[in-house]
């Protein structure tokens, strides 16, 4: 998932385990994926199978998961994985470790499991060295988001973000990390900028999957920076392990935002999604772009809930679901349109002239963010529409796949 | 006058109404529940949430639009995160008040208490004391209603049992007579109906597939017929803990229905766009497909047909009469091959 791989390469190296990367996700994976996964299972789940097909290929004997407790279903990710996989007689010993908020010392028990021989402070460090790796690489991406609109070369910045990523996982050590860190830092800080620009600000909120694995989102992230936006991401991976593994900084999280709009914990990562909202809100950014997979359900909650927060600090929302059918096209389109959108607000405000919409601010971007909402179902509602357009009856009766393949085909139309 | 709560037809109602029409009984207030679904209720309900949420949720929402008309008092919408340890109930079910206040449809106060039962089983007290504190603060009266609630509760689900597990007793029925003399015979055949409670039963939802079925000449049982005990025992088998307090019981269905005696097929209905169904439902069929039990799979939504309902569930039916037929002709003489080869 994203760059995470970089993280805990590094951790399990370190503890002394070899370690297989499955090859970056591209379209193969993903059709391996949706192959093999239940039709309505979320894209995440679709593209881990494709990975852990392809990881099996190269020769991958075990695979690590981490497991759950709900109520996101990602908590069931490793049991599906696991049978689905064992059908298509892929033999994979599985380890599913159990976040450590249900109880650290069955974690470290699994942890153990998995290590072996390694002692313990070895397996300390090597969980340190992969934060650390983490860290580093998180640090350079929040640069990198700044100098994608300023750079007056475009796709030098994620040029060297590349390398630097290399040059992180072949670090052996502490030392070496923190030498190949400064090194890649000074690089982006020395890419030739347009110092006088003010980039659109915009907030990306969502699901972890969709921030942390480009692919998931077809790069909403770059293709926002090279648009010329200024993107702030709400997740990064170092804050999960934080939050998660060191079970700290819980009082900065995102959550304690997203008071009064949802108050309780929906799973996932809905409510940080409101939390993040509000922060970039109040901080005065330009936009918000909210990403997810198509049924992400503690996502669905938030995105009910964002046109009242939309409403209530005047800035407009764009909501985007991702799935296997998700076109490149289209995400475009409407990228382009909603960043033109922010720019037009932007300009009057600039100059200190009378809005030109007679409604107050506030209104006029509601109204915004509400067409922004309905476009954004295009394409799922099409889904919706041949999916289930056949009298709601898409589905299957035993030992028949074709009514599942002929639903499939028609979405194509 | 007494104050009057309104409490919709939709989601949870269809699992604890009893618990909640004696607990407010109790408490000296009316409880007003909105009409059937209809189908300008489910229209009024897609207006007010955004289109990936599920069925289930605009039709909740729908009732609420029916309730504001109602001239009722107070709604309540409690907060359902939780009613059985180490399980939730949906992230949807979770966030569900503030879907509501978010959409601005609800005119009347809410009642919104938190249950959430996921760490202590006894986290209850806080959930009834708010429920009850627009009306009264007295403890010993609130605890009362409690426990009259907790035993209407319990003796309807002991009902559903003993209809669900009497249900082979019946057979004789007008209906299922007409329909045998007509030449079907199906009286033998048990149908398993799964699905979470506020699809299985709101007829409109579900276009009357209960009614179909029997009138197809079945016997249908739900996940009804399973006690909490029981439940615990059979999803032993599954390696691991399910976290979802409907997919508990549609699982542990499943699995008590495998040692049911006769013919029998699943029908698993579920709502478009459920991420509970969408994993537990892939669960449940690769367990059918290796006992060999033919299952059918009914995805629900708003662009409801009724005519390809009727014809897949009438297929469904064929297909298992056919493998039963199929079978029976299938005993061979001594030393020779009779029929198909």
């Amino acid at each position: 998932m994203g760059n995470t791989w970089v993280a805990l390469k590094g951790m399990l190296e370190y503890i002394g385990l070899e370690v297989i990367v499955p090859p970056p996700i591209t379209k193969d994976t993903l059709t391996l994926g949706v192959q093999h996964s239940p039709e309505f299972a979320c894209l995440p789940l679709k593209i881990n199978i494709g990975n852990l097909i392809e990881a099996k290929r190269m020769g991958a004997e075990v695979f690590i998961m981490a497991g759950g407790a709900g109520p996101c279903r990602f908590g069931l990710y490793a049991q599906l994985e696991k049978e689905i996989l064992q059908d298509l007689g892929y033999e994979y010993d599985s380890f599913i470790i159990e976040p450590p908020d249900t109880g650290y010392w069955q974690f470290l028990r699994q942890i153990k499991r998995i290590v072996g021989h390694a002692s313990w402070w070895r397996v300390f460090q090597g969980v340190r060295f992969g934060y650390q790796k983490a860290l580093a690489v998180d640090k350079l991406e929040r640069l990198l988001e700044e100098i994608r609109p300023r750079e007056v070369v475009k796709g030098t910045g994620d040029k060297i973000f590349q390398n630097a990523l290399r040059i992180i996982d072949q670090a052996q050590n502490f030392g070496e990390l923190e030498e190949s860190y400064i090194l890649s830092r000074e690089k982006l800080r020395h890419i030739p900028q347009d110092e006088e620009k003010e980039p659109l600000k915009i907030g990306l909120v969502g699901e972890i999957y969709t921030m942390l694995e480009p692919y998931a989102s077809l790069e909403i992230e770059k293709k926002l920076g090279y648009m010329g936006a200024e993107v702030h991401r709400s997740i990064f991976l170092s804050d999960w392990i934080r939050e998660h593994l060191f079970l700290k900084a819980k009082a900065k999280s995102f959550r304690n935002f997203a008071g009064p709009w949802l108050n309780h914990f929906v799973g996932g990562h809905g409510q940080e999604t409101i939390g993040a909202g509000v922060v970039f809100a109040q901080a005065g950014f330009d936009g918000i772009v909210q990403v997810a997979p198509l049924t992400c359900m503690p996502e669905i909650v938030a995105h009910n809930i964002f046109p009242e927060v939309s409403r209530n600090y005047g800035i407009p929302v764009l909501n985007i679901y991702v799935d296997e059918q998700t076109g490149e096209a289209g995400i475009n389109t409407r990228l382009e349109a909603f960043l033109e959108l922010l720019q037009a607000r932007r300009k009057p405000m600039r100059k200190g002239t009378a809005d030109p919409v007679p409604s107050p601010g506030a209104v006029s971007t509601s109204q915004a963010s509400t067409n922004a909402v309905s476009t954004s179902t295009v394409f799922t509602s099409a889904a919706q529409v041949s999916g289930a357009g056949n009298e709601a009856a898409d589905g299957e009766i035993a030992g028949c796949d074709g009514g599942k393949e002929a639903g499939k085909d028609s979405l194509t139309m | 006058m007494s104050d009057k709560v309104g409490i919709p037809r939709a989601l949870f109602y269809h699992t604890y109404y009893p618990l909640w029409r004696a607990f407010f009984g109790e408490l000296g207030v009316e409880t007003i529940v909105s009409p059937e679904t209809n189908k300008e209720i489910l229209n009024e309900g897609i207006k007010h949430v955004v289109d990936e949420t599920c069925l289930p949720v605009k039709v909740f929402f729908g009732h609420i639009a029916e309730l504001n008309k109602a001239g009722v008092d107070y709604l309540f919408v409690p907060r359902m995160v939780s009613v059985e340890k180490k399980a939730y109930i949906c992230p949807k079910f979770m966030g569900l008040p503030d879907m509501l206040r978010a959409s601005k449809l609800a005119h009347l106060a809410l009642i919104m208490p938190v249950i959430n039962l996921v760490k202590a089983a006894q986290a209850e007290e806080q959930f009834i004391l708010e429920s009850a504190a627009p009306f009264t603060g007295n403890r010993r009266l609130i605890k009362k209603a409690w426990r009259v609630a907790l035993q209407e509760q319990q003796g309807h689900e002991e009902n559903l049992r003993r209809k669900a597990l009497a249900v082979n007793a019946d057979s004789g029925s007008a209906v299922r007579r007409k329909i045998t003399e007509s030449g079907w015979k199906n009286d033998d055949l048990t149908i398993l109906l799964l699905g979470h409670d506020y699809n299985v039963y709101d007829r409109y939802v579900n276009m009357g597939i209960m009614e179909k079925l029997r009138h197809l000449g079945c016997q249908v049982v739900t996940s009804a017929l399973l006690s909490r005990e029981e439940r615990e025992l059979r999803l032993k088998q599954f390696p691991r803990s399910v976290f979802w307090t409907y997919g508990r019981n549609l699982m542990g269905a499943v699995f008590r229905f495998f040692d049911y005696a006769g013919k029998k097929g699943v029908i698993i209905l579920s709502s478009f766009g459920c991420g509970i169904d969408s994993f537990i439902d892939h669960f449940i069929m690769r367990r059918l497909a290796a006992q060999k039990i033919p299952y059918l799979n009914v995805v629900l939504d708003e662009h409801t047909g009724e005519g390809g309902l009727n014809t897949r569930l009438e297929a469904f039916i064929d297909i298992i009469q056919w493998r039963r037929d199929y079978h029976q002709s299938y005993i061979s003489t001594y030393g020779q091959h009779v029929g198909r080869s």
